[in-house]
């Protein structure tokens, strides 16, 4: 039986590579995914763990709490402290350094690092540095540094040039000493490396008497572990020790949970997306295929065999197709993998990755899944199948008995939304972890689009009336035909058409729900911010703090704010977001949106222990005004803060609002810089940008923009990403172009005679072409049209769970009738090749076709 | 040659005569559909079949031809060939003055939507179409505007008039074949081509079907060519041409159900001695 599953694959080509493209994206996704992501966690861990070598325990200082950021840490520690660890029993030598984020200047343009950091770092004594100098030497005098090989080569750097190195001082004008490479490569994925002296960087980065790290190296014949737990008694509480292995680990993870997967988990999403979109094409490939081989499974039965024969035949074929499918999904995956390294490699952000990382999991997971979802789909198709009596094979145009499970589908369906619909609302309303609420949302969405695609057979004929009214109308009997084609089997266009439906449904909601964010975000920025200017960092980071003092100096200024935010654990329990700020000068330049009877007048009482509490953190923690919670910040220290007023501001100032000073106790000195400066001016404010970039040159990473032009590039920024999120979701839509194509490829093999006889009585081959691609638009255009409805559903319900958070639900009409075209575009190009198989319909065999 | 003749003198019936060994010129026939020494090959080398053997024929404007012979004969290739759903190896066609064997697959396709109406053994409908959206389905793939009168003859000449608004499957078999057979009448055909029209049917309705046809040709002197081995179908033609082995063998007139079948089994011996293949 199984040899008659793969002969009978073999046999029909087409359809089988057509269904078996179908898992191949979705399984590719996945496998693409876990390669990717793999690489960069092993890129990583290969980077800290050469960083590592020559240094047997590290010691940082330990994080108050830990939280939201990637690497939290508790600041800097004392540079006394280096002399404490010298003195432990079993150091061989130790070494402080400190680390900083900064920004290259050449020729006066600040170096592009395409998103990766600007590394800058003390240079270390040989024995812990892993820099190996191919040019010049590492930075004895002040004023001198190293460049990592990548950034000489990439702007034609020399050993004695002069480049300027962004600090929080403003900019220095730094000679190049020498030239390195960190450990064997010119960069790490594509960040900028610079070593500068000791003395230099306590300067330039505000960590005067300090050190970021001590490295340290035991004695021959001492564990690191046992040199540890020596230093773990030996050094006060705040020092946090670590064996080098055990900080390559926490490093690893931290990177890995930071990036690794957040990106795994947005790019599975979109290949479940794809791999459920192929779920519907094959249930509906083998619904078609058992449909037309009823005869050969009636002779199979009439030749004795069981009905669990004839059962194992079709899941043995849909099994076959899914190992088949997945094996080359994996395939794809490493290659997607590969182009996507190639592809950040040319934009000069190579992602540091460690050749391909094909690890069991990622085998086992495309597998199970595409594999699964084979057999799940063709599942319903092999059942009816089975109910095909032995006497079929003697009637022609015998037809399928009804399935036992179309006799319950209304209740199958109905379940199905119901409990999707559950799943759904627990994911929003009930409290878990963001995982398991994904996970529930999800469920619910894939559920109900389940429920929608068995209840779609109902609404194909007056859907397909109504869209196919143009057509009928003007394109005459061709129009007419392929209305009819569309609506004479309403199950099977109702599946076709959920596929793209999916596709369609997820890429509406992330429109609808984009223009929500943007229009709330963007208007939040535009009624709160009362400035002319906005200064914000690169790439989302913060900007030196003196460079408030420079924008101040700015003749045309006439006042300027910092914003402070930073990461606080609030009575003992979660973390939220503390924001810093001068009541005086920020004050008049912030539109408060105060609730409770609050005005501007509050800023004047906040100072020391007083705290202004936006609208979400007051419910969550209770509070009103009055009363008082403890926040602790990474210094170390705990504030008992006391309530004075309430504002609704869920997009900007989340959390609560102190004054500078006591930001200041929460926050270590490196932490202290602002997100944002704003500044006021009477003059006009395109002559004031000018004049405050000119002065921030000093400040490479700091962008400065009017107002009006900063919310054009915020909307920019989201614009981007939906660019990103519909490419990715494009493969979904192309799956579901795949189930069309298949689904007409069997239909107009179904209508062989059909054909046949229009075209002897005189249906020329460019009518039965537009019959076939009127079918097909119809078709893609339903889907089109349960997926915008769907799509706009779910981002309101979203949207109307999120409005505290500030998402307003609006519906991007003009981009919905674009979707729409794009819909009845895929159904164009679904069907350029099974139009020309209907053209092409030999008339003489098809009449005797049977 | 000569002596296959004189066998076949014995047994030629009166109706018939033997088809003339040079064709008559094209010029001035009154025939609607004309063909001249049709040849059609299939397969090439030793796997090679000539299906037709030159065959020559003209049929008369409002005359029921039927065309007879064993299976394998080539009376469905001829067909194909006179409706240029088929092209000959070598001669040519004429269907109302126009050579179809030198028209292009556009043309050709015109004019059989304009000038030819076909009815076939399976009725062919669709199955989405109602019987009346299937019967002016011609008009309707030409864009054509509908003659409401004669529809209406025509609904009535098939006694279709309370099932036009029913799907084909919920019709019987013989009313399928009815709404084909206006279908092919709808246009006004310069001529039918009709295969095995009965072929699916019982007796009773291929009697009525056969009826339907009979008045077509004479009511509406419609011509029609039909493709039978069914001796009964054939009774109601004006005309009985037996092919046998890719040639016309006998071209009768009107002819009764057992003077066929006395002609099919004197052509079978023929055939049987070994000495009536001229296809060889």
């Amino acid at each position: 039986m199984i040899r008659l599953s793969l002969r009978d694959l073999w046999g029909r080509k087409l359809r089988t590579a057509l269904t078996m493209l179908a898992i191949v994206l979705g399984v590719a996704m996945i496998a693409g995914t876990y390669v990717i992501t793999d690489q960069i966690d092993n890129g990583f861990h290969n980077i800290f763990e050469k960083a590592a070598v020559g240094t047997d325990v590290n010691i940082t200082r330990k994080a108050a709490f830990s939280g939201s950021d990637v690497f939290s840490s508790g600041g800097a520690l004392p540079v006394a402290l280096l002399d404490q660890v010298r003195a432990v029993k079993g150091v061989a030598d130790a070494a402080g350094t400190v680390e900083a984020s900064g920004a290259v200047v050449v020729n006066g343009k600040s170096v592009s690092t395409g998103g990766a950091p600007t590394l800058v770092f003390s240079t270390a004594p040989p024995r812990f540095s892993q820099s190996k100098y191919i040019a010049g030497a590492a930075p004895a005098r002040d004023g001198t540094v190293a460049i990592n090989a990548k950034l000489a080569t990439d702007k034609h750097l020399q050993v004695g040039d002069t480049i300027g190195l962004g600090t929080e001082q403003g900019q220095q004008q730094v000679v190049i000493s020498g030239i390195f490479d960190f450990g064997n490569s010119t960069s790490i994925g594509g960040a900028t490396l610079v070593a500068t002296t000791v003395a230099d960087a306590q300067r330039w980065y505000n960590q005067e008497g300090q050190y970021s790290a001590i490295s340290v190296a035991a004695e021959p014949g001492v564990t690191p572990d046992t040199l540890a737990a020596r230093l773990k008694t030996a050094l006060p509480a705040y020092a946090e020790v670590k064996t080098s292995a055990q900080s390559v680990a926490d490093n690893t993870k931290a990177v890995s949970d930071a990036i690794g997967n957040v990106l795994r988990t947005i790019l599975l999403a979109f290949g479940g997306v794809a791999v459920i979109v192929g779920a519907f094409i094959i249930f509906n490939a083998f619904s078609i295929t058992v449909a037309q081989r009823i005869r050969e499974f009636a002779m199979l039965r009439s030749l004795g065999a069981t009905r669990r024969q004839v059962l194992a035949s079709v899941i043995g074929e849909a099994g076959a197709l899914g190992l088949i499918a997945s094996l080359l999904g994996i395939a794809a995956g490493i290659g997607i993998a590969k182009g996507i390294n190639a592809l950040f490699h040319a934009v000069g952000a190579d992602i540091p990755t460690s050749g391909i990382a094909l690890a069991p999991r990622t085998i086992v997971v495309s597998l199970v899944v595409g594999i699964g979802v084979a057999l799940l789909a063709a599942l319903a198709p092999a059942l009816r199948a089975t109910r095909v009596p032995p006497v079929a094979a003697l009637h022609e145009g015998a037809t399928l008995p009804p399935s036992v499970v179309s006799r319950y589908s209304p209740i199958i369906a109905a379940v199905a939304a119901v409990v999707g619909g559950v799943s759904l609302a627990a994911g929003m309303f009930v409290h878990g972890t963001t995982a398991s609420r994904l996970f529930e949302m999800g469920l619910g969405a894939v559920l109900i689009f389940v429920a929608v695609a068995m209840v779609a057979k109902h609404v194909v004929r007056p859907l397909a009336s109504v869209i196919g009214w143009p057509a009928a109308r003007f394109a005459g009997s061709s129009g007419r035909l392929a209305r009819e084609n569309a609506t004479r089997n309403p199950a099977r266009t109702a599946a076709t058409a959920a596929a793209l439906m999916i596709g369609l449904a997820v890429v509406v909601f992330v429109a609808v729900f984009a223009q929500g964010f943007k229009t709330s975000f963007v208007s939040a920025v535009d009624r709160s911010v009362n400035a002319a200017i906005v200064v914000s960092g690169q790439s989302g980071g913060t900007i030196p703090d003196a460079a408030l003092a420079t924008v101040r100096a700015v003749p045309g200024v006439d006042q300027a704010a910092g914003v402070y935010s930073a990461t606080t654990q609030i009575n003992d329990g979660s973390t939220a977001s503390m924001t810093g700020v001068d009541p005086v000068t920020f004050g008049p330049m912030w539109r408060f949106h105060w609730l409770k009877g609050g005005s501007d007048a509050l800023l004047g009482k906040l100072t020391g222990g007083a705290a202004l509490v936006e609208e979400q953190f007051a419910a969550k923690y209770n509070l009103s005004k009055g009363k008082s919670f403890v926040a602790l910040g990474q210094t170390g220290t705990k504030q008992r803060f006391t309530v004075i007023g309430e504002f609704r501001d869920p997009t900007l100032l989340t959390g609560f609002t102190v004054s500078q000073n006591a930001f200041d106790r929460l926050v270590p000195s490196n932490q202290r810089d602002p997100f944002y400066i704003i500044a006021s001016s009477s003059a006009d404010p395109a002559q004031t940008e000018a004049a405050v970039a000119t002065a921030l040159k000093a400040f490479p990473t700091a962008k400065v923009q009017t107002k009006a032009d900063y919310t054009a590039s915020l909307k920019k920024q989201v614009d981007q990403l939906l660019t990103l999120i519909y490419a990715l979701l494009a493969v979904s839509v192309i799956i579901s172009v795949f189930g069309i194509v298949n689904t007409l490829v069997l239909s107009v093999y179904e209508r062989t005679r059909e054909i046949g006889m229009l075209r002897a009585i005189g249906t020329t081959r460019r009518q039965m072409r537009r019959i076939v691609r009127y079918e097909s638009v119809i078709t893609s255009i339903i889907g089109g049209i349960l997926g915008t409805v769907l799509g706009v559903l779910f981002a309101y319900v979203v949207s109307t769970r999120l409005a505290s958070q500030g998402i307003t639900f609006s519906v991007p009409w003009g981009q919905l009738v674009v979707f729409l075209i794009v819909a009845g575009f895929v159904g164009v190009i679904a069907a350029v090749l099974p139009a020309r198989r209907a053209a092409r319909v030999n008339i003489l065999d098809a009449i005797h076709y049977e | 040659m000569s002596d296959v003749r004189q066998q076949g003198i014995e047994i030629v019936p009166q109706a018939c005569e033997r088809p003339p060994s040079t064709p008559e010129p094209v010029v001035g026939a009154p025939a609607v559909v004309v063909a001249r020494d049709l040849t059609r090959r299939y397969g090439t080398g030793d796997a090679a079949v000539d299906a037709l053997g030159g065959v020559s024929i003209d049929l008369a404007r409002g005359r029921f031809t039927a065309i007879m012979g064993p299976s394998g004969s080539g009376k469905s290739t001829l067909m194909h060939v006179l409706a240029g759903l088929d092209n000959p190896t070598s001669g040519a066609v004429w269907i109302d003055g126009v050579e179809i064997t030198a028209l292009k697959e556009r043309q050709l396709t015109q004019l059989r939507r304009d000038k030819v109406g076909f009815i076939f053994q399976t009725f062919n409908l669709l199955p989405m179409l109602t019987a009346k959206e299937n019967l002016v389905l011609p008009l309707t793939i030409a864009g054509t505007k509908l003659d409401e009168a004669w529809l209406a003859t025509l609904v009535d000449a098939v006694a279709l008039g309370d099932r036009l608004g029913h799907r084909p499957s919920e019709l019987s078999g013989g009313q399928q074949q009815r709404v084909a057979i206006a279908r092919a009448l709808v246009s006004r055909p310069v001529v039918i081509f009709a295969d095995e029209p009965t072929g699916n049917l019982d007796s009773k309705t291929g009697d009525e079907v056969l009826g339907l046809l009979r008045r077509s040709a004479g009511e509406f002197g419609q011509t029609i060519v039909m493709v039978t081995h069914d001796a009964r179908a054939a009774t109601v033609a004006d005309r009985i041409v037996f092919l046998q082995d890719g040639r016309i063998e006998l071209d009768c007139g009107r002819m009764s159900r057992d003077e066929i079948y006395d002609t099919i089994k004197s052509l079978e011996a023929t055939s049987e001695r070994g000495d009536g293949g001229p296809a060889r």
